[in-house]
């Protein structure tokens, strides 16, 4: 069959000369340029989709140049290629949105230059076929990045965020390079795939061990985990576009980052180990936080770093297909989330309009996880008997959404829940559930067969499933209870400090001087 | 806001008190954007003239109430103010300092350039951040705004603090356990909260010891303070009206004054070195509020501006039509400035139409419960108290189910919020939205925003009414609305409301009459009980006749594509030749909309229902900018008149008006409420920092109330800049409302002497007053009770 370059490669291509364009017009109402800019993204977005039927199809093409350390590549099959269509589609969206909504702003074709820049660095990040065209692909979105935060250049919220967030992510960076070398030296190749197989033949060594540290490290940065995830609660400050963009396409750097090293990844326990560790902590503690956050967007944010703390969990389980699901789902949610949130205020008179919300008792709580954890039972072995049995991570991994599941059915279940809202609150869970185990199923046969299979579980592993079983089962109830201990005096200092993220932003400020007056603020 | 104090507390602490009393009056109220309606953003200065006003808001808040001296100066290179504005305006003022010629006051207006505002006077905080270059300002707005958003949420956090807790304790109890004032570097401002006297006004008071506080300097010193906390300040002021409306009172205002004083005095005794400065302030704060030289050059040429508009609007007003057959049909609109275009549009479709101009409310004081729905919208202007309770609920069934649904819905959103539980959520979920994002991205699928299928049953009162109340509501409306006689055959009742999406200012887009909810409800009702055949007797034996073969059929104007619905459900529209009137009603949309769409950037005539369907539009319409008028005459006076879309018309006929009472409820009701609009469009137009709510493109929605830009903390009310201009210039011309009222002169001066609150805000400039005759201008009102000929060109002419 004759094979050709994927199409995806030219949807950076494109969208770089359309920056280009826009960039000779960077004032108000620049002519054609918005709808340029969004003709454009669709434009990407089917050359997206023409690469990954190339891939489907088997005729796609990696792209090489130089050779080396220099060597910069592109690859195509279906995980890069995926990706790419998901940060096309997003991408898409994001400049039709931004085609009416920056209408009339003073910098409004220097806006679309950098989305449309911004944009095609992802592009080219997510399709990365070797270490360095990684490596200058997330300087570049960092670069861009900061700019499009520094769209209102006098607010001195905007100047601490940008700074921050450049001083978090650039570190990142320069966590790669370093690694980078090392996989160098180590193993003498940075083309990605190559690199799997070397790692599997040669193991990792010291080097290599150090090199896996540093990108465990960089992405958690990139991810925002837990306890630097304060750049990420703070960038709002840019218009909405930006913010969509930056949560359902840039903040999946990190996992992507992971995805592509997966195999190198997975050949030191102990990266596992403190991806379990940082993902688990991450994913509760942004969880909680959110709870107590009354600004959409913010708490929006905050649900970004609890998500992204359980897709380095699943990561970090050996979970990878799932991670990737992860992201996929993650990034559709968070990208409507952000754009329809000027909604808010009628969300929440929504909330209000039916009445009192119907409270469990700690009875019907404890029968809505019986529920919910038969229902698994169910659902799952009816899987395990058409599709083959799990790991024992997927099973835990299953068993920690299913009481997410049991929050719901709880709630059908309280004393003061009409029988008709039970019955539909019941039927629903049942959908979530084998919605969620269909899409798994799904995801496994794509990705599964490019993807490491989890591995076998040690004893260190198995300490670790149990920890975060236990870990989410607790919060989880905690949760289904809440109505009951929320307001109650003992727990006041601890909503206070949870809303502050437990100061670990503050904390970081004071180290950086982001408590400093600015210009604009003291005159 | 406190207890009474000036009986038993020493001088002192009866003076430190009212101060606190009188900055707390001076912040305007702003109302949750779940139902937000225009407020006066200068309610509390209207005792002022507009020059002593700049004065007091510039030392408090560090902006300038006025257009810059460029945009006026460009106005008089351009003849927008001409000449004999600038003479008249030069006349009419009386402050000493005002220019002894025109050519002066065109000289000092070309100097003032693009005048930058004066800062404000600085707080402990602003004195702090210099002295240690720490941004305490940002460190309190966002601490602050991070315990304020929690405790006015109404339900956007799943955990909220303890619901019913007085402002000022919750606070204490949240700002005792906060660290992070501390990790910015103010140590012990845990311990120094918790030592806090445990009650507002100790805590005002032991506070404002420290700081010095007292005499002349507090009021502003107070008032300063409130400004600095933006809009948390306007929702605690907008919770005491809730409360004085009710009769009852309310010290969360008062509460937030107290923290901000803790906060402040904390600074000084951690900061010891600014406290030369300090004293430097109090001092400026004691000085008495006087306007500057360049502050009433500004006032003098506002003027001028208004005067301007005034006399193209004279010019205008050429003399009444007269139009006395019995109309096909008759349309009643709201007064809002956006009808007047419509009603225009559809008089030109068929000379057998007629409108009439009518606060949307219709008189009607609903308190209504809509289908499937617990929470009762006060659908009528705030300054009223709700008298009749409705509701939609409609079939018990129904109502029910949809209840269900809606539960399931929250159910599902906490599943989607709540710790744990969101992963599941994004895992079985999140694919799915990839279809919401691309229904939503065409704007499809969101169905259309009022359509007669789509509308909750028809509102019914509870308990119904007597067939007295009900003959006595209906001959008060139609008086005020003054209908006595000559019914149309067909008489639409159309309230109106604004149709957008994925817009925090949703409310803003609706009827201000109707507590900033649409108009639909108050029409049904109240053509539901004048179709009812018990009013029509009643009315008939009190000498209303209104004909057998006359029918009430309410509707709703939608603002943002001039479609009309008819709620032709309610109501047997028997031998009426139906399909007519929808036929000019679809004729009269386009006109309308003809004229409406070339202000709107980017838009056609054809765009306007896919504009109002795009999720991301931040100018859906224009609402009410370039609102300058208020007319209430016959609509003869006004009628085929182009009149912009800037101007509230009233049907009002004098002579029918016994005793006046329409007249006294026209001046001290709807003329009140226009004049919130367009001082409120004012304020956000030259002060957007101020009293504007902000850019739209960094808008956080906070509990369901109001929005902050980005994560700053600072609530911010008002009308957003997105929604008073257009990227290249302000969509709303700053002026004053013009009131032309055709009545005697006599009639209003004895309304204006017994409603002082009224009086004032024409005798300080806030509003102009004008009467008419036959269509005419015919004077002006001068402040201290007096009318004045005004002598205009079409008076000549004629």
């Amino acid at each position: 069959m004759i094979t050709v370059l994927s199409l995806s490669f030219l949807a950076p291509v494109v969208l770089l000369l359309a920056a280009v364009v826009a960039s000779l017009r960077p004032g108000r109402r620049p002519g054609l340029t918005p709808r340029l800019s969004e003709g454009t993204a669709l434009f990407a977005l089917a050359l997206t989709v023409g690469g990954l039927l190339q891939v489907v199809v088997g005729t796609a093409d990696d792209l090489a140049f130089l050779s080396g350390p220099a060597l910069l590549s592109l690859r195509a099959d279906l995980v890069s290629s995926t990706m790419a269509v998901l940060i096309g589609f997003i991408g898409w969206i994001v400049m039709r949105y931004s085609r009416t909504y920056l209408d009339g702003e003073a910098r409004e074709g220097a806006f679309h230059a950098l989305m449309l820049t911004t944009l095609a660095s992802v592009l080219v990040f997510a399709q990365a076929g070797s270490f360095t065209t990684l490596v200058l692909a997330t300087l570049a979105v960092g670069l861009t990045l900061k700019r499009l935060l520094l769209f209102y250049p006098d607010r001195a919220e905007a100047q601490r965020a940008a700074t921050k967030f450049a001083l978090v992510w650039h570190a990142g960076d320069a966590l790669l390079i370093v690694a980078m070398a090392l996989v160098f030296a180590k193993f003498g190749v940075l083309d990605l795939r190559e690199l799997a197989i070397s790692a599997s033949d040669q193991g990792l060594g010291v080097m290599g061990t150090a090199a896996v540290a540093l990108i465990v490290i960089a992405a958690a940065l990139k991810t925002a985990s837990f306890p630097l995830h304060g750049w990420l609660t703070e960038v709002m400050e840019a218009p909405t576009p930006v913010s969509a963009l930056l949560h359902a396409g840039i903040i999946n750097s990190g996992g992507v980052l992971l995805i592509a090293n997966a195999n190198l990844v997975q050949q030191s326990p102990g990266a596992m180990a403190v991806l379990v560790v940082i993902g688990g902590l991450t994913a509760l503690f942004g969880a909680a936080v959110m709870l107590t956050q009354s600004a959409v967007k913010t708490s929006l944010a905050w649900s970004t770093v609890s998500q992204m703390g359980f897709m380095i969990l699943q990561c970090g389980l050996g979970l990878w297909t799932l991670a990737l699901l992860h992201i996929v789902a993650h990034s559709l949610y968070k990208a409507h989330a952000f754009l329809s949130s000027g909604g808010a205020v009628e969300e929440v008179a929504k909330v209000r309009r039916p009445g009192p919300v119907a409270t469990a008792s700690v009875r019907k709580v404890l029968n809505s996880f019986a529920l919910a954890i038969a229902l698994y039972a169910g659902i799952a072995a009816l899987f395990t008997l058409g599709f083959g049995s799990k790991t024992p991570q997927a099973l835990a991994l299953g068993t920690i959404l299913i009481f997410g599941v049991a929050y719901m059915v709880a709630q059908g279940l309280a004393d003061l829940a009409p029988r008709k809202l039970t019955r539909r609150l019941v039927a629903s869970s049942a959908v979530a559930a084998i919605a969620y185990f269909s899409f798994q199923v799904a995801a496994q046969a794509i990705w599964g067969p490019l993807l490491p299979a989890a591995p076998t579980p040690g004893p260190l592993e198995w300490a670790l499933i149990v920890i975060a079983v236990i870990s989410f089962g607790m919060v989880a109830f905690a949760q289904a209870l809440f109505p009951l201990w929320a307001h109650h005096p003992s727990t006041a200092g601890l909503r206070v400090h949870l809303a502050n993220g437990l100061y670990l932003n503050a904390l970081l400020d004071r180290a950086i001087g982001g408590f400093a007056a600015t210009k604009s603020t003291t005159q | 806001m406190f207890l009474d104090h000036s009986q038993i507390a020493p001088a002192r602490v009866s003076e430190v008190l009212g101060a606190a009393e009188a900055a707390a009056r001076a912040v305007p109220p702003a109302f949750p954007l779940d139902a937000t309606v225009a407020v006066n953003p200068f309610l509390g200065q209207t005792g002022e003239d507009l020059a002593a006003a700049s004065a007091r808001l510039a030392r408090v808040s560090g902006t300038r109430i006025t257009q810059s001296g460029e945009a006026y100066g460009q106005a008089i290179r351009d003849g927008r103010i001409e000449e004999c504005d600038l003479a008249a305006a030069l006349d009419a003022n009386t402050s000493p300092l005002k220019h002894t010629s025109i050519a002066a006051l065109k000289l000092a207006a070309s100097a003032l350039g693009e005048n930058p505002p004066t800062p404000a006077l600085p707080t402990v905080a602003d004195l702090a951040a210099r002295a240690s270059g720490i941004d305490w300002p940002s460190v309190i707005n966002k601490t602050f705004g991070m315990w304020a958003a929690g405790h006015f949420d109404r339900g956007q956090a799943l955990w909220s603090p303890t619901p019913g807790a007085e402002a000022f304790a919750a606070w204490r109890a949240w700002a005792s356990h906060d660290l992070t004032p501390e990790v910015a570097g103010l140590n012990g401002f845990c311990a120094h909260v918790a030592a806090a006297p445990d009650t507002t006004e100790r805590a005002i008071l032991f506070a404002s010891d420290r700081l010095g506080l007292s005499g002349e300097a507090a009021e502003t010193a107070f008032h300063r303070l409130y400004m600095s906390l933006g809009g948390w300040a306007q929702h605690a002021r907008w919770i005491l009206w809730q409360a004085e409306l009710a009769g009852e009172t309310d010290a969360t205002i008062a509460d937030l004054l107290a923290i901000r004083l803790i906060w402040e005095e904390a600074l000084l005794e951690k900061f010891p070195e600014i406290t030369e400065e300090w004293t430097d302030t109090l001092a400026g704060h004691a000085a008495p509020v006087e306007p500057t030289q360049d502050q009433v050059t500004l006032a003098i040429l506002q003027d001028a501006a208004d005067r301007a508009h005034q006399r193209r609007l004279t010019a205008a007003l050429d003399g009444s039509d007269t139009l006395e057959r019995r109309p096909e049909l008759q349309a009643a609109f709201c007064i809002d400035v956006r009808s007047e275009v419509f009603r225009r549009a559809l008089e030109s479709v068929d000379s057998g139409i007629e409108t009439i101009g009518f606060a949307g409310f219709f008189g009607l004081p609903i308190a209504h419960r809509p289908h499937g729905s617990d929470l009762v919208q006060n659908r009528l202007p705030v300054l009223l108290n709700a008298g009749l309770e409705t509701t939609s609920e409609g079939d018990p069934q129904a109502d029910q189910d949809n209840r269900i649904r809606a539960r399931t819905a929250r159910a599902f959103g906490r599943f989607k919020q709540a710790a744990v539980s969101s992963f599941a959520f994004v895992e079985s979920m999140g694919p799915f939205y990839a279809v919401s994002l691309v229904k939503d991205a065409l704007g499809i699928g969101k169905g259309k925003a009022w359509s007669a299928e789509s509308a909750d049953p028809m509102p019914e009162v509870i308990g119904g009414l007597s067939s007295k109340m009900k003959v006595d509501t209906a001959q008060t409306v139609l008086g005020a609305m003054s209908m006595r006689a000559n019914f149309g055959k067909v008489v639409l009742l159309l309230g109106h409301g604004g149709n957008v999406t994925n817009n925090p200012h949703e409310s803003a887009y609706h009827c201000g009459a109707c507590g900033g909810h649409a108009g639909d409800v108050s029409a049904r009702v109240l053509a539901g009980m004048l179709n009812d055949p018990e009013t029509r007797v009643g009315l008939s034996e009190r000498g209303t006749h209104v004909p057998e073969d006359t029918v009430f059929i309410a509707g709703l104007h939608d603002t943002t594509t001039d479609a009309i619905t008819l709620y032709e459900q309610d109501v047997d529209t028997g031998e009426h030749d139906m399909h007519m009137i929808h036929n000019w009603l679809e004729e009269a949309k386009w006109i309308a909309r003809a004229e409406r769409a070339p202000r709107l950037p980017g838009a056609k005539w054809q765009s306007l229902d896919a504009r109002a369907a795009n999720w991301a539009e931040t100018r859906p319409e224009w609402g009410l900018a370039g609102c300058g008028a208020f007319i209430a005459a016959p609509r003869a006076a006004t009628a085929g008149k182009d009149l912009g879309g800037r101007a509230f018309l009233h049907s009002y006929d004098w002579q029918g008006d016994e005793g006046f009472g329409v007249l006294e409820l026209i001046l001290t009701a709807p003329v009140v409420v226009a004049s919130w609009i367009s001082l409120q469009y004012f304020g956000s137009s030259v002060a957007p920092d101020v009293f504007g709510g902000g850019n739209k493109l960094i808008h956080n929605v906070v509990g369901g109330v109001g929005v902050i830009e980005g994560n700053s903390g600072r609530l911010r009310a008002g009308l957003p800049w997105q929604g008073v201009h257009d990227g290249e210039q302000l969509m709303h011309e700053p002026l004053r409302l013009s009131v032309m009222i055709e009545a005697p002169r006599e009639a209003i001066l004895e309304v204006l002497e017994n409603h002082p609150n009224v009086c004032e805000l024409f005798d300080n400039g806030w509003l102009h007053l004008f009467t008419l005759k036959d269509g005419r201008v015919d004077a002006r009102y001068r402040p201290g009770l007096n009318f004045e000929d005004e002598i205009t060109e079409a008076a000549l002419a004629a």
